[in-house]
């Protein structure tokens, strides 16, 4: 079979598209999904190839659109449902956390749901279009939270978000979109929830990150490789569950850690790294755990601070020096 | 010398006001016109989302209120920041996320608001903002003032559960407000068919058991007449009202839209009842004003503009040291 070079929004239509030809049971809705093709024309063309029965636009109603999501799912839909910046699913926060969190531990119907939304800043979208809001998911039990940094595990894992029997918050990065491309099958495999995916091989440190963040993290470990220093980059791909075995096996094998994420550092999914690591592996550390995250503010909007909120390359190959040298 | 020139000039109680509207109307539109420029020459960061077309709703209802007034503009409403006050170059600053500007650059487009005026800025949730604004006029009235509320909302954010937490709270409660729903036929890419089922957007007041009105969104004339009207119920009464005044979205949703799902004529009907047209004809055909006068008005709205924007361009952006600076109110 021919590879085609795909970006990572390619790779999620694609996938769209497999999964609505594959499963009578998949619906795809959310605002301006339809003919419009989505805000990032993540479901271009699939309103016209699948009917308006299967995909389609809805109200400006996102505790609607999750909580008939819920509904649809208990009844043996598949839905997936699209929020057309991550930031405003904040108003339908209650029906993640109340009703898709607890329904099946409560009930024992499975809710198999998949909200794919699109997170990450680095673009001047300001406070409401930048946010990066992975942990208030993770903290939720009943709810498994995927975050694919490159085209084929952006499909792969999607494929296995539809295909789960649990609600799965599927965040997509919007700085990636367009930026990352690989040559990937027509249809591919499933990537399994779960599951982290060593990026780069090395003994001196390890990064744990996810999300747009592998590649800023393997950007800075070529640079200090220059330096002589090889770090291995993991890519957890899932952050609920996480893969616990990938990270500790990761630990012992370099004996520093750095954690890189783009969102808030306070409470962040860092913390629950560094938590795991000093829980498990504390007498595998040779040196205090390394947190390169956004600092505790609004994501702001003029560029000369978004480009000092977010983590970049120079920050990340400065603390692996301080951390390799420590 | 032109005929023009030479009619004698009518005048009545409404004509200075008119003419203050007018011109905010032009200072948006020509702001904004400078925006989609500045835009598509690549010198702003992020997007830009004009109210080209639906300048009247927002300069008739920000020159009507009182300085006690609240307001809780929307992404459409230049014209109620400019009518309140807030000069054009914090406009441009705003957008070019500069230090000078009313968020400091730590926000952009138009989420801003400068609350000496009596505007909170909104955040991009739609809906959000108004039971911040019910809130903020119950708090007001608390210490005294006869401040009322004027707030705005899409066709779309009708559509949200904050929409309708805050319109019945607000009469529960008898927050003098009025909710004006600018129905410019689209959010986003999705046509109001697919929004919402009533007939009329109006139907919804009665669910809150406050009163609904419908009016014509781009003619001054009639907008002004008829907010004045309900106005002076509004604060008779201490009642919110539900106001639908019907407009048209005419470009993108934002600049990086090109709209190719609005039908054409749809654009041209409203064309002929772009409000600053409706506005000008009527001026000039009633001798309230002459042709130089206006011109004069739109060149000096158009000289403000070119030296804001360029002042704008040269202005500092924040310090990235600044970044941690004001998460936290100090004491
Ligand atoms: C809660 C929420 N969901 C989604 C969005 C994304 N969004 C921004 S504007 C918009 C369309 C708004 O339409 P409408 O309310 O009719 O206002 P208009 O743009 O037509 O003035 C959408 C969907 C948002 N800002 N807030
Ligand atoms: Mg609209």
């Amino acid at each position: 079979m021919p590879k085609t070079e795909m970006t990572y929004i390619d790779a999620i239509r694609s996938g769209l598209d497999h999964l609505l030809k594959d499963h009578k049971d998949v619906v795809v809705y959310g605002q301006d999904v339809g003919a419009f093709g989505g805000a990032f024309k993540a479901t271009l063309g699939l309103q016209e190839k699948y009917g308006t029965d299967r995909v389609f636009d809805t109200p400006i109603s996102e505790s609607a659109i999750l909580g008939s999501a819920i509904g649809m799912a208990m009844q043996g839909l598949r839905p997936i449902v699209e929020v057309q910046f991550v930031d405003f699913i904040t108003t339908a926060f209650h029906q993640i956390l109340n009703n898709a969190g607890t329904t099946y531990y409560r009930t024992k119907i499975p809710v198999p749901m998949t909200v794919r939304a699109p997170c990450g800043g680095g673009f001047g979208g300001g406070p409401f279009h930048s946010e990066e809001l992975e942990n208030f998911f993770c903290h939720i039990p009943g709810i498994k939270v995927v975050y694919p940094a490159y085209p084929s595990d952006a499909r792969g894992l999607l494929y296995s978000a539809v295909l789960d029997p649990n609600p799965v918050i599927f965040l997509e990065n919007k700085f990636l979109y367009r930026r990352i491309k690989e040559f990937i099958l027509p249809k591919g495999e499933a990537v399994p929830i779960g599951v982290a995916q060593i990026r780069r091989t090395g003994n001196d440190a390890v990064i744990l990150t996810y999300g747009a963040m592998v590649h800023e993290s393997l950007h800075a470990a070529e640079q200090i490789s220059a330096e002589g220093f090889e770090v291995m980059v993991v890519d957890l791909r899932t952050l609920k569950p996480y893969d616990i075995d990938a990270i500790l096996s990761a630990v012992a094998a370099t004996n520093r850690v750095m954690v890189v994420h783009e969102a808030w550092k306070t409470g962040g999914f860092g913390a629950e790294l560094a938590a795991l690591v000093a829980e498990h592996a504390f007498h595998l550390l040779d040196a205090p755990i390394v947190r390169i995250t956004a600092p505790d503010c609004p994501v702001p909007f003029s560029p000369e601070l978004e480009r000092v909120y977010r983590p970049s390359v120079e920050k990340i190959s400065e603390a692996l020096l301080d951390l390799i040298n420590y | 010398m032109n005929s023009q020139a030479t009619k004698k000039i009518k005048t009545n109680t409404s004509v200075n006001i008119w003419l203050r509207i007018l011109k905010t109307m032009f200072l948006g539109r020509l702001t904004e016109e400078r925006l989609v420029r500045l835009y598509h020459q690549g010198k702003i960061f992020g997007g830009v989302y004009t109210g080209i077309g639906q300048e009247a709703i927002g300069a008739v209802s920000a020159h009507i209120g009182t300085p006690d007034d609240l307001y809780a503009p929307a992404i459409r409403n230049v014209t109620v920041h400019l009518g309140r006050g807030t000069k054009v170059l914090d406009v441009f600053r705003q957008y070019l996320g500069r230090v000078t500007g009313p968020t400091r650059g730590r926000d952009g487009n138009v989420h801003y608001g400068e609350m000496d005026k009596g505007v909170f800025a909104m955040v991009s949730h739609m809906g959000a903002m108004l039971s911040v604004l019910v809130g903020g006029v119950m708090a007001r009235r608390r210490l005294g003032k006869s401040t009322m509320g004027f707030a705005y909302i899409g066709d779309g954010a009708s559509s949200t559960g904050d929409f309708h937490e805050a319109l019945n709270f607000a009469s529960v409660f008898d927050v003098p407000i009025l909710f004006m729903i600018e129905n410019n036929h689209y959010a986003y890419s999705t046509p109001k068919e697919f929004q919402y089922r009533c007939q009329s957007l109006v139907e919804k007041a009665c669910g809150y058991g406050m009163e609904g009105l419908e009016v014509d969104g781009n003619d001054v004339i009639k907008l002004y007449d008829q907010i004045k009207i309900i106005l002076e119920k509004i604060r008779k009464n201490n009642r919110p009202v539900l106001l639908v005044c019907d407009t048209m979205r005419m470009r993108g949703h934002g600049e990086h839209d090109d709209a190719s799902y609005v039908p054409k004529e749809l654009l041209l009907k409203y064309k002929e009842k772009d409000p600053i047209h409706l506005l000008k004809k009527h001026l000039l055909n009633n001798d309230f004003a002459c042709e130089q006068d206006l011109k004069k008005l739109e060149k000096e709205c158009l000289d403000e503009i070119n030296q804001s924007y360029k002042k704008a361009l040269s202005e500092p952006m924040p310090s990235p040291d600044d970044l941690l600076e004001g998460v936290y109110a100090e004491d």
